[in-house]
């Protein structure tokens, strides 16, 4: 079902040290209304042992990539048009499913968003950990089974011995998170891919988790790849930041540069609409609009009709991702080609009252800090 | 668990009385009554009626007919004395418990509620008995049947969803569709035409034996001889089985196909599937194990609620293959306005709903882990 | 372009994206269409390809059997005078084009045509009663409650226990007397059970929905909160179901007549028709059950591909 289209032109390795690198990435979708342009030409590395994130809202296509990279998406009526996907050394797009299918769960893993409805409600815990085990390490049950104990210990699960002879339906949301990040670590990937870990979870259940990865990530020296919406949890968790929005990556760049000084005017939205309690009172800037019907984008700039700083150009002229600010971050917005060049001063001034970068930055600092 | 089953159990109680009444009622008000077989014979006067009544205590009140037809008064008590009110001590067994409780307990062995369903009006004969007779040709026919239907409806609908909207997939859905449409009379009468017919008369259509060769199935005579020719017997039963299993299994395909599809369909989207796949597990396990495991999980109670069906659902079919068992026994019946064998009948086949429920949601509980008592 | 909102859109944001549309010089023309629950179903229905074929079958179906007789060159009660070279029958042909029956020669198109007008009379009206009374039994359980919801619940269960099919044969030949309106009774008093099982669910998730909490506040009475309220929200799985029953009650009745327990032989129903057919089946008279039946498939085929497409077309949660 998830037989790949043969992706023409391989081209060269990265270099040993890049775990994952994504080249041009286009992910569409052939649905009854036409197609949809789910990811739309992305490129991103992450090297050995780091963290980056992926941040956008609902739509934006972060959650596709992920599934892109782990190959599950069903094919029809996804179709990979084009791009590259270099794992560990080597191209997984053109792989045979069959050698990719030994990647997945053992080099490269993933966590769901939901725990309930990702984990089989007929199945115990213990079993679920030990039959990934199995397929991967060929080892007989009784090691796999230990090592599904190993791994709810590894994942702060109380009486592992216990637990690993429950039912999903017998444990609380957190501990079946957990139980998902066992699963996860049980074939010590290089890769862990996480989308919106903790988003189903209660907030204080949150924080618990996120902690539980960090310390996994810093003790396991895998790379993680983390998805979510929430700008918070990005400042606490990953090192690199890439905005996505509309299947386009608009802005990317440490942690530090996208959250205080954002390039992009999408990201500026974004980090505006945080709610701040030093500004109580004040209405909540949203960005205004609605993100654009994948079937009908804008011309050019995807952002342009909710974009204040938008001129004519923006809808005739399609921006690239260009450096923005040095140090390696980039924006997509054509206020940092040469063409904005003159406007984007003689904004700078409106840019400062209409974002509040000075609020922004504050907020950026408490999500940061939080 | 147990506590589970009580409650079901004691549940059903109030179902199963109720059944009696309607079973009672249907017949209690069908005009005409049992009498209704005579209407046409010039013969049979009106005298001739009102003894026949008498005999069969059918001149009496409601109530006393349904009490003796239950077996809630003790006849050594005078609690079946046609004419005259059962005296109150007339519903207390011999043993001192109250009569309508079973029979190791009360001593009574009258009435339904001790398993005895009465004599038949059109042929003298014990009614348990004779629906015990019909009972094994229709478990054997309808049996065979459901086996059978059951799992190709599985290969189908199993591999209907795995491969969705592909050409089997599409001719699976054309058949369903067609197969559901098709009365079970009809397709039976274009199979006698066609194997029976002028045209190729190849299997039998009508029976379960060839009664030329052996004794009427069911006899003491037909034992010695299916004992002194086994083999013989079993294939001329199995031939005379081709053509009615066949109508079976096609018209029941349709919708158990569909269900396990649909099913199967809704276990394939779920979040654990996609979790099973991203764990690098190979596709048969991630099929057979995870979605088919749950995929099932609604097919048993579906399947469980069909069970009734083993009984009453071939009565087309016997009809049409004039196959004696109990469909073929109810359609008699039924010519005869035999009463007490029409009773027998329905309540027991409704008795056998409301076991099967009972069992589908036990065996429901059983291998759904979710579930808790 | 024309893209269709259908809400969430307000006049301000469509005025505004038409303005931007025609500074960029495009032709972005935005329709502001509010479609009624009847139109939006109407368009859904309309996508439903087996659904549009199964309206039209019945239609013709139902055309025919209201018009047929009328026109038809012979009437089903006068009786052809055998022809004694032939007394068992013809084969289709081109006066004939459904064949002519064995012993009295009858074409079995003229019964076919006939027939329809009484399954389809049977069918429709056994399942009006059917959903009448699957509504009334339903609404009173779902909104009554308490103990008399108890007892309607219990009466559903027992009748469900019930081996429909052979009480259905055994009221047919005590009550029936081969009379079609009795038989229509019959049907319908043993067809409603499923729609109140359904429409009592219904009201029991409806009654606890914010919208008739909200009516119930403003002092809204009983009834107008059923009529107004629940009742149009159970419209949907109703009408699906409805059409079930009717697929099944035709097949019923036309197995209930080839016992001859249902109505009249003298009546040509599908199912006397086939039944009738049985004596000269060995002689070969293949078109005397086939056309019958077969137009007993049609007919179950076209209510069951309305039902799906109603299905979706009723379904809130399916787009159009």
């Amino acid at each position: 079902m998830t037989e790949p289209k043969v992706v023409a032109g391989v081209g060269v390795p990265p270099p040993p040290e890049i775990l994952l690198d994504v080249r041009n990435l286009k992910t569409h979708f052939h649905v009854m209304d036409g197609t949809v342009p789910a990811v739309d030409g992305i490129s991103f590395s992450l090297p050995r042992g780091e963290t980056l994130g992926i941040v956008g809202e609902s739509g934006s296509g972060k959650s596709v990539t992920a599934l892109t990279i782990m190959r599950l998406l069903d094919i029809p009526p996804a179709e990979i048009v084009e791009g590259e996907i270099w794992f560990d050394g080597k191209e997984i797009l053109s792989m045979p499913i069959d050698r990719m299918r030994r990647i997945r769960g053992n080099d490269m893993a993933m966590i769901f968003q939901e725990p309930l409805t990702s984990l089989n409600p007929v199945f115990t815990v213990g079993d679920q950990i030990a039959e990934q085990v199995e397929t991967h390490r060929k080892v007989r049950r009784k090691e796999a089974w230990d090592r599904a104990i190993q791994s709810l210990k590894l994942v702060g699960i109380p009486s592992p011995e216990r637990r690993v002879k429950q039912y999903p339906h017998e444990m609380s949301g957190g501990m079946r998170q957990r139980v998902m990040i066992a699963m996860a670590l049980s074939c010590e990937p290089k890769l862990l891919i996480a989308d919106e870990p903790t988003t189903a979870l209660d907030v204080t259940i949150q924080a618990q988790i996120l902690e539980l990865l960090k310390e996994i990530q810093d003790r396991t020296d895998s790379a993680l790849l983390l998805i979510t919406h929430d700008l918070g949890v990005v400042a606490e968790m990953v090192e690199n930041v890439v905005v996505m929005y509309a299947g386009q990556i608009v802005e990317e760049g440490s942690v530090d540069q996208v959250l205080m000084t954002p390039r992009a005017p999408y990201t500026m939205g974004l980090l505006a609409s945080i709610p701040n309690v030093h500004k109580r009172g004040d209405r909540l800037s949203v960005i205004k609009g609605v993100v654009p019907s994948p079937f009908n984008l804008p011309p050019a700039c995807r952002f342009e009709p909710r974009c204040p700083y938008a001129w004519d150009l923006c809808r005739r002229e399609p921006p690239e991702l260009v450096a923005a600010g040095g140090r390696g971050q980039r924006a997509r917005c054509l206020l940092h080609t040469p063409a904005g060049e003159s406007r984007r001063r003689d904004l700078l001034e409106a840019v400062e009252t209409l974002v509040d970068v000075p609020a922004q930055q504050e907020a950026a600092a408490e999500a940061a800090g939080a | 668990m147990s506590k589970y089953v009580i409650r079901r159990v004691v549940q059903a109680i109030p179902v199963l009385f109720g059944i009696t009444i309607v079973v009672y009622l249907i017949l209690l008000l069908a005009p005409g009554g049992p009498t209704a077989r005579f209407a046409n014979n010039p013969r049979v006067t009106s005298e001739d009626r009102e003894a026949f009544k008498k005999a069969w205590g059918l001149d009496q009140p409601p109530l006393i007919q349904y009490c003796r037809w239950m077996g809630l008064c003790n006849p050594d008590k005078g609690g079946n004395v046609l004419g005259v009110l059962p005296p109150p001590d007339a519903f207390i067994g011999n043993t001192g418990w109250p009569q309508f409780l079973p029979t190791p307990i009360s001593g009574g062995t009258n009435g339904v509620l001790h398993g005895d369903f009465g004599v038949s009006i059109e042929t003298g004969e014990d009614v348990g008995a004779r629906i015990g007779r019909a009972a094994l040709p229709t478990f054997i026919l309808v049996g065979l049947a459901f086996i059978i239907w059951v799992f190709i409806a599985l290969v189908i609908g199993v591999n209907a969803a795995l491969r969705r909207y592909s050409i089997f997939d599409q001719a699976a859905t054309v058949f369903a569709y067609v197969g559901y449409a098709m009365p079970t009379f009809w397709l039976g009468i274009m199979l006698i035409f066609t194997f029976g017919g002028p045209g190729l008369n190849i299997l039998p259509v009508s029976g379960m034996t060839n009664t030329r060769a052996s004794p009427p199935f069911g006899s003491d005579a037909y034992w010695t001889y299916f004992g002194d020719h086994t083999i013989n017997a079993l294939l001329d039963i199995g031939r005379h089985l081709i053509l009615p299993v066949f109508t079976l299994v096609v018209v029941n395909i349709a919708g158990d196909s569909r269900f396990i599809r649909a099913s199967m369909l809704e276990a394939l989207g779920q979040d654990y599937v996609r979790t099973a796949k991203a764990k690098g597990l190979p596709g048969r396990v991630v099929t057979f194990k995870h979605a088919l495991r749950n995929a099932l999980l609604p097919v048993v109670t579906n399947i469980g609620l069909e069970i009734p069906f083993l009984f009453t659902g071939a009565i087309v079919t016997e009809t049409i293959f004039s196959w004696p068992g109990i469909g073929s026994l109810t359609i008699g019946a039924t010519r005869a306005f035999d009463y007490p064998t029409l009773m027998g009948v329905l309540l027991i086949t409704s008795f056998l709903v409301v076991l099967a429920n009972l069992l589908a949601d036990i065996v429901y509980a059983f291998v759904d882990p979710r579930i808790k008592y | 372009m024309s893209q269709h909102l259908q809400s969430a859109l307000t006049e301000p944001l469509v005025e505004e994206v038409e303005r931007r549309a025609e500074e960029a010089g495009v032709d972005y023309e935005v329709t502001l269409e509010s479609l009624n629950q009847w139109q939006l179903a109407w368009r859904k229905f309309k996508k439903h390809r087996l659904a549009i074929i199964g309206l039209g079958i019945l239609g013709v179906l139902i055309t025919v059997a209201i018009v047929g007789p009328f026109i038809m060159p012979f009437e089903f009660n006068s009786i052809p005078k055998p022809d004694k070279i032939v007394p068992a029958g013809r084969p289709p042909s081109l006066v004939h084009p459904f064949g002519e029956t064995g012993g009295l020669q009858r074409d079995v198109l003229l019964l076919v045509v006939n027939g329809a007008r009484t399954s389809l009379f049977v069918g429709f009206s056994s399942m009006a009663i059917g959903v009448i009374i699957g509504t009334i039994v339903g609404s009173v359980a779902g909104f009554v409650g308490g103990f008399v919801d108890n007892i309607l619940m219990r009466v559903v269960d027992v009748m469900l226990s019930l081996p429909l099919l052979f009480v259905i044969l055994v009221a047919s030949r005590f009550f029936g007397n081969g009379n079609v309106f009795l038989i229509v009774v019959i049907f319908g008093l043993l067809s409603w059970m499923g729609i109140s099982r359904l429409v009592r669910s219904l009201f029991l998730s409806i009654r606890e929905q914010e919208f008739v909490e909200a009516a119930k506040a403003v002092g809204v009475t009983d009834r107008r909160i059923i009529f107004r309220h629940i009742l149009p929200n159970a419209f949907s799985p109703i009408v699906v179901s409805a059409s079930l029953l009717i697929a099944s009650n035709i097949v019923t009745e036309a197995f209930v007549s080839f016992l001859g327990f249902g109505i009249n032989p003298i009546y040509p129903t599908w199912g006397n028709v086939l039944s009738n057919s049985l004596t000269f089946l060995l002689q070969g008279n293949w078109w005397w059950p086939f056309f019958p039946g077969l137009m007993i498939i049609l007919t179950v085929l076209a209510v069951n591909f309305v039902g799906d497409g109603l299905r979706d077309a009723l379904d809130p949660r399916s787009r159009a």
